[in-house]
């Protein structure tokens, strides 16, 4: 029996967990130990699970105990990047996920105040701290939803880059913005992606950021275009090339993002129908499961999760 | 104290030694601010007229209007001095008015190579009055009298109202200051507001600048705040950024209690959403306090060397008499200096923090910074005077809207109104047209030819405004007259506007269409094209066939990709023909 997806970071990652009971517990100074012990990768997982916080009641706590600890210390780096990322995480769910043209004005007008809260967050909390590579990685995505424009969100790229040249949260919030559905151009992403995979030591996880956007660009084909596309053969060679830099590569190591990486690889093996490579992913994750790519896939991610993997077992075995 | 007080023929004299010539200068406290923008210019057209009888001389002299300030300066000989000022004295006494007609030339002239950051940032701040008026042109030229002028200096240019100070060694034997009496020392003019939320943004006229605007309680501490802040700004936009060539700040005393600190930056078309971005970064930072002490330091020993030297107090003159006369108070050098070096970079982040509850930052056309927690400044009016509608003629959805308060023009998609009682300026052409500013600095221009609106209606405006707001101008040009589009042209406009609409319609219908039926209908138009060639080559008259082939060809065309498309293109083009 396969097991069932698990969308849940804290499983693959332990920090996420040690992180949600210190909020919950309203303990700040076990934050604090927890993000001066991580990388930016940690911290940027952090961010995330910051981010992830949706329930109400849950909500209200999180934002009062971020506020408490910059009421403490307006410079707590911790504090103000959390609740940076938070607030933008929240806007978006105003925002409901939908394309721009789908979204009431109304809507749109809450989503903008809600990003200018969470813009005001982070302009105080980079000025405090310029080096603080997650709260810069919030104002790249934060770029997009103002609309600042491209050369603003690569200031901000390149304020984060100058700390972390790898960091790949950023990496991944400032290729948005180089996609044509906001302010780039399919040659922009592509040589962006390009040149960050190659830029990364052989091994590190940032190779993905090539099948990323070959999903992006497959994903704005119409169904007639869109198998052609990916399985054309300097698209395939990219795939390829991406996956010896990184889930293939013997250097390549199970650290945080990892689980990201694995599931964007397996996703992009699956549409390619090379379901031996795409089972060796599955195999490699487990449970262990993120909404990327399945969200663009299929409808349900959990559902999509299973049936490729199926697919994939099943084709692997002929 | 090496500055010495006294008085000359009781104006206020202040005195401090200097080697070299002699420099002096007489102050009035008058200024551009204490005009009402229709008589804009009177302060600087007197000031011309009071030096134009000197001619010229061996010795340097100037004059200066400022906002609220009016100086009377020369450098020379003890008898230079005696000179000039009996010569500015006598001449305030009895303007030579015939000149009147050839400086105001010249004033229009100066005005014209004039074009400033000073000038939006005024007036989006102030209105069109007080320190507002200083943004606008000189209006008032063409309108005032040889009394309206005298009536001035009777009222600003007195005994009571100036003081003299004097670089040298005491005051020159002869020196008589022969101005009016029965003045007074006239207070600075009330400090107005156009700006309803700070901090606020406009979009500024020039395409290359970014202006940021804070007042702030005048003190030694803000001074050093201003040259932190350009050091900063410099490092970060044009050392580490590269994306301006000019940034600079400055501190400037306003009146007797603040000042206004005046940051700018620079940057091409490309480059301004980062720049701006990085502005606003730094001006955050040093409102958080992350300021390095060494940029502190740097600023306080730059300030410090220029108040060193033997004449310290001899170049400090000019601004103790605009203390003097604004109000504010006076420290001895030594005081100043240590004051200075007291300044810590928490002052300079408390200043930081005040200032930006006050700011006014100007951006780039088309760009915003309420991204930023800037609110965007208000460009028109909320509400439309009560009144008579007068459409525009060729667009009724737009009009004239003439009441018993005040006027409104009713755009497409804005709104202006300008009320009587809150008028500063009415311009007022021969041909009938009018241009009201309200206080706020809204304008409404009222075209009569561009109105369904007569002449008696329009005698309404001229009769609420009252005279003394009223500028008349010379007579425009016939081709630089608006009228109303011709019959014809207001015809193609229509026409065009509504097959553009039409073309718009079918080819988002087009699009509409499922891909299923689309496949079927292109089967279907197949099946009628086999026909039609097979009808080619019988009996049937090719008047018929032709027009069939034609017709066929284009629903085949539609239904493709290219239909819509094409469509489009149409549409596009019949746009441009509704404009």
């Amino acid at each position: 029996m396969l097991p069932v997806p698990d969308f849940d970071a804290a499983t693959a990652y332990p920090e996420v967990g040690v992180l949600r009971a210190a909020l919950a517990a309203g303990d700040w100074p076990a934050v604090r130990r927890l993000w001066d012990s991580l990388d930016w990768a940690g911290r940027g997982e952090l961010a995330h699970a910051a981010g992830d916080v949706e329930r109400p009641g849950e909500t209200e706590h999180l934002v009062t105990v971020l506020r408490a600890a910059l009421q403490a210390d307006a410079a707590d780096p911790a504090a103000g990047a959390l609740l940076g990322r938070h607030l933008i995480a929240a806007a978006w769910r105003i925002r409901s996920g939908a394309r721009a043209q789908y979204v009431s004005g109304d809507r749109f007008a809450r989503f903008h105040a809600e990003l200018r809260r969470a813009e005001e967050v982070l302009i105080e909390a980079t000025a405090r701290n310029p080096g603080n590579v997650t709260a810069w990685q919030a104002r790249v995505t934060i770029a997009r939803g103002l609309q600042v424009g491209l050369a603003e969100a690569r200031r901000r790229y390149d304020k984060a880059a100058r700390i972390d040249p790898h960091h790949l949260d950023t990496e991944l919030s400032y290729q948005q913005m180089v996609c044509p559905k906001w302010d780039g151009s399919w040659e922009l992403l592509h040589a962006f992606s390009r040149e960050r995979m190659l830029a990364a030591p052989e091994g590190a996880l940032n190779a993905v950021l090539v099948p990323v956007a070959h999903l992006e660009h497959w994903l704005e084909l119409s169904e007639e275009e869109d198998t052609a596309y990916l399985r054309s053969k300097a698209v395939r060679d990219e795939i390829y090339e991406a996956a010896h830099r990184s889930v293939w590569h013997p250097a390549f190591r199970r650290t945080i993002g990892w689980v990201y990486v694995t599931n964007v690889f397996a996703g992009i093996f699956s549409l390619l129908e090379d379901q031996r490579a795409a089972a060796g992913q599955f195999a490699a994750l487990g449970p262990l499961a993120s909404r990327f790519p399945w969200s663009y896939i299929g409808r349900d991610e959990g559902e999509t999760f299973m049936w490729r993997r199926s697919m994939a077992i099943n084709g692997a075995a002929k | 104290m090496t500055i010495k007080r006294t008085d000359i023929d009781g104006v206020p004299t202040v005195i401090a030694p200097k080697d070299g010539p002699v420099a002096a200068g007489l102050v009035f406290r008058v200024g551009r601010a204490d005009e009402p923008l229709a008589r804009a210019g009177i302060t600087h057209l007197i000031e011309h007229l009071a030096l134009h009888g000197l001619g010229l001389t061996d010795y340097h002299y100037n004059g200066a209007t400022s906002p609220l300030t009016t100086t009377f300066h020369l450098e020379g000989t003890e008898g230079d001095v005696v000179t000039f000022l009996n010569g500015v004295c006598a001449a305030l006494a009895d303007l030579p008015t015939d000149r009147m007609a050839v400086e105001k030339e010249i004033l229009r002239t100066e005005a014209a190579g004039r074009a400033g950051l000073a000038e939006p940032l005024a007036i989006w701040r102030y209105g069109a009055r007080g320190f507002g008026t200083i943004g606008y042109p000189e209006y008032g030229l063409s309108a005032f009298t040889p009394d309206d002028l005298r009536a001035w200096v009777a009222r600003y240019f007195t005994r009571e109202n100036a003081m003299l100070w004097i670089a040298g060694e005491g005051v020159p034997a002869g020196l008589r200051l022969a101005l009016p009496d029965g003045g007074s020392r006239m207070p600075v003019p009330a400090v107005t507001s156009a700006l309803p939320v700070t901090p606020a943004f406009f979009c500024g006229p020039s395409d290359r600048a970014v202006a940021y605007e804070a007042i702030v309680p005048r003190s030694t501490a803000a001074g050093v705040y201003a040259g932190v802040l350009e050091r900063m700004l410099f490092r970060a936009l044009r050392q580490e950024g590269g994306y301006s060539y000019q940034v600079g700040a400055e501190y400037a005393p306003r009146d007797g209690s603040h000042a206004t600190v005046v940051a700018v930056a620079d940057a091409l078309p490309e480059k301004h959403d980062p720049m701006l971005g990085e502005f606003v970064d730094v001006l955050a930072a040093v409102r958080y306090g992350v300021i390095d002490p060494a940029d502190v330091a740097a600023v306080v020993t730059k300030t410090e060397a220029g108040m060193s030297g033997a004449d310290r107090d001899a170049r400090r003159l000019h601004s103790v008499v605009h203390n003097d006369l604004l109000g504010y108070r006076n420290l001895e050098a030594e005081e100043l200096r240590a004051e200075l070096r007291a300044v810590t970079p928490a002052d300079v982040a408390r200043i930081a923090g005040e200032a930006h509850a006050t700011a006014l930052l100007m951006v780039p056309d088309g760009r915003g910074a309420d991204w930023a927690g800037f609110t965007a400044a208000p460009t028109e009016s909320e509400e439309a005077v009560t009144g008579r509608r007068h459409p525009l003629l060729a667009d009724r959805s737009q009009a004239l809207i003439l009441g018993p308060d005040g006027v409104s023009l009713q755009g497409s998609r804005s709104l202006v109104t300008v009320r009587y009682a809150e008028t500063a300026l009415m311009l007022a052409w021969p041909d009938g047209a009018r241009r009201l500013i309200g206080h706020d600095a809204v304008i409404a221009h009222v075209e009569p030819g561009l109105f369904a609106v007569d002449a008696a209606a329009l005698t309404l405006i001229d009769a609420a405004v009252p005279a003394e707001l009223r500028v008349d101008l010379p007579a425009r040009e016939p081709g630089e007259i608006p009228r109303p589009p011709s019959r014809l042209r207001r015809a193609r406009r229509r026409a065009g506007r509504a097959l553009a609409v039409a073309a718009n319609r079918s080819a988002n219908a087009i699009d509409g269409i499922s891909p299923t039926i689309r496949w079927l209908a292109r089967a279907g138009l197949i099946y009628v094209g086999i026909r039609l060639v097979m009808l080619l080559f019988s009996p049937i008259p090719k008047s018929i066939t032709v027009p069939a082939v034609v017709v066929w060809l284009l629903v085949l065309l539609l239904l493709s990709r290219t239909g819509p498309r094409a469509l489009r293109w149409a549409r596009d083009r019949f746009s441009r023909l509704a404009r």
